[in-house]
């Protein structure tokens, strides 16, 4: 029991960094209807900018943090002017393949300029634990979860009492009515590539100091977010955040009492089954799209 | 008011209008009707900015708009209802009225007034505005989708087929709302199907055929002029005008 309770904490922390990268990608998807593979390079990227800022610069973590949402908020708006915005008059699979190949392109980027030696994020915050009776959690783990209750918090304010939270949810269930209405497509496309981005750079920075950082960390991620958007509902926020604890709990159970080689298929065992039986997303409605 | 001067405009290669001219006086109600498929809806996309014409000019309050965005027409005081009571489904009745006022946002004032107006004109959206948008009957989203352009606080105001796939009553409902809007000083181009609506409230009526207007007249006293009514009807006699 004890030991359970350790492998859902666990679950938890990594289901938290899921849900952070999957939130991004659900509103990109349920927004604009861009479906983004390089959202794994986002959350590369933003753990770069995070370890270097700390171990070059020597900057304190809260500074970091700064800097890798500023960082990543650039990078989801160069994405989208640079590249979505172009073909947004164009069908879906025109920026499924750009957002490939830019996926790959910052990929071999990072290859290139920091190298494939892995990275990991040590501070004094390792030595500091939290302990809930039988759970124990190093400090840097502990704030995951938090920051992601905090962050999604945020968000669901943003989206529900701020005049560009109500600009987002109208373009995403009406583009043609949104803009009757005085919305900007430009601009929301901005916000929700920014915040998409920024959400993920902070991911990939808080599971730095977790799991080693290498040019190719994105990979993994993007699969897993994707799983978690699909599990959740297209477009649907809450479901994703729901789904994204799911699969970090499921993985770690699985991991714990199974074996750690079922651990990154189990998730798409999973989708798979839901994407025969039940398409809409385990938890039923997604965002209407027009 | 709005002058439309010879537009031509379609969808890729297709050319659905050929020239189409229409002019809505100040605080007038013009109608424009016409069979499926004749271009009405392209007219007011023309009109509203959601589609580039490839000729002829748009100009509001003599001012040329034909290049402006969509996003900016609200601004200018030019709103569209599109067709299909279209609302934000999952949002609540009272924001997607606030989301008609989204380009003046600002005006935090302005805008619980005209809230109160639009209520005060549809008494069914206040007793709904916390239910979802999605939830309601056919005539209130009617309602809902007139009131949010209203709160853009329109002066030139684009009907797209308001009492389609309504019941007779509810049609009488938004006919006196439209009427309504009309003593507000509005100026009102309205699409219809429903000829005898139209007739009803309108003051001068243009019959589009061919991606043209085949045929214009006043309305004298809102009574129907019967060769009006066998002219639209009997789908023959074309480019009579
Ligand atoms: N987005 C589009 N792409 C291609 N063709 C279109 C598009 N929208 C309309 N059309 C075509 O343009 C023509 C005119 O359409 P429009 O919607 O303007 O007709 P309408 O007069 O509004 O008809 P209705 O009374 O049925 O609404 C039709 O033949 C239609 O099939
Ligand atoms: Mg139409």
């Amino acid at each position: 029991m004890d030991l359970f309770l350790q492998y859902l904490a666990n679950g938890i922390v990594i289901g938290s960094a899921y849900v952070l990268v999957a939130i991004g990608l659900t509103l990109i998807f349920g927004i604009l209807g861009v479906v983004n593979f390089a959202h794994g390079e986002f959350y590369m990227l933003g753990a770069y900018a995070g370890v270097l800022t700390v171990t070059l610069l020597g900057l304190p973590l809260i500074a970091a943090l700064v800097v890798v949402i500023a960082f990543s908020a650039v990078l989801g708006v160069l994405a989208e002017s640079l590249l979505h915005r172009a073909l947004r008059e164009r069908d879906m699979t025109s920026s499924i393949i750009a957002s490939f190949g830019l996926a790959v392109a910052l990929q071999n980027a990072a290859l290139l300029t920091i190298g494939p030696r892995p990275m990991l994020l040590q501070t004094d915050l390792s030595m500091l634990a939290v302990e809930f009776g039988p759970v124990f959690l190093p400090l840097p783990r502990f704030l995951i979860p938090v920051a992601m209750v905090v962050l999604v918090g945020l968000l669901f304010g943003v989206l529900r009492y701020t005049w560009t939270g109500r600009s987002l949810r109208a373009m995403a269930q009406h583009r043609t009515v949104a803009r009757l209405c005085g919305v900007r497509v430009e601009r929301v496309a901005m916000v929700t590539f920014m915040v998409g981005a920024g959400l993920a750079g902070v991911s990939g920075f808080l599971m730095s100091s977790v799991l080693m950082v290498t040019p190719i960390i994105g990979n993994m991620i993007v699969l897993k977010a994707f799983t978690v958007v699909i599990l959740g509902g297209m477009g649907d926020i809450m479901g994703a955040a729901v789904a994204g604890l799911l699969l970090g709990v499921v993985e770690t159970m699985t991991s714990a009492y199974l074996t750690n080689g079922l651990r990154d298929i189990i998730g798409f065992v999973i989708v798979i089954a839901v994407l025969l039986f039940r398409p809409q997303g385990l938890f039923g409605k997604s965002v209407e799209r027009s | 008011m709005l002058a439309v001067e010879g537009i031509e405009a379609g969808y890729g290669r297709t050319r659905i209008l050929h020239g189409l001219t229409i002019d809505v006086p100040k605080g007038g109600l013009i109608a424009l009707l016409g069979g499926n498929g004749t271009g009405k809806s392209t007219c007011l996309k023309v009109i509203a900015g959601l589609l580039k014409p490839t000729s002829g000019r748009v100009t509001l309050d003599g001012e040329d708009i034909t290049g402006l965005a969509a996003e900016d027409r609200p601004g200018r005081g030019l709103c569209l209802v599109p067709q299909g009571k279209e609302v934000f489904g999952t949002m609540s009745v009272e924001e997607n009225l606030m989301m008609g006022g989204f380009h003046r946002r600002r005006d935090k004032a302005g805008l619980a007034e005209d809230l109160e107006g639009v209520y005060t004109r549809f008494p069914r959206l206040r007793e709904r505005r916390r239910v979802s948008a999605g939830m309601l009957s056919g005539g209130e989203r009617q309602m809902l989708s007139i009131g949010r352009a209203l709160m853009s606080r329109p002066s030139m105001l684009l009907l797209d087929e308001p009492s389609a796939a309504l019941a007779p009553k509810v049609v009488e409902e938004i006919a006196e709302a439209i009427l309504g809007l009309r003593e507000l000083g509005l100026s009102l181009l309205l699409v219809e199907q429903n000829v005898g609506m139209a007739l009803e409230i309108a003051d001068h009526l243009h019959v589009i055929r061919g991606g043209r207007i085949a045929f214009s007249r006043a309305v004298d006293g809102g009574v129907a002029p019967d060769e009006l009514r066998s002219f639209y009807l009997s789908g023959g006699h074309d480019d009579e005008a």
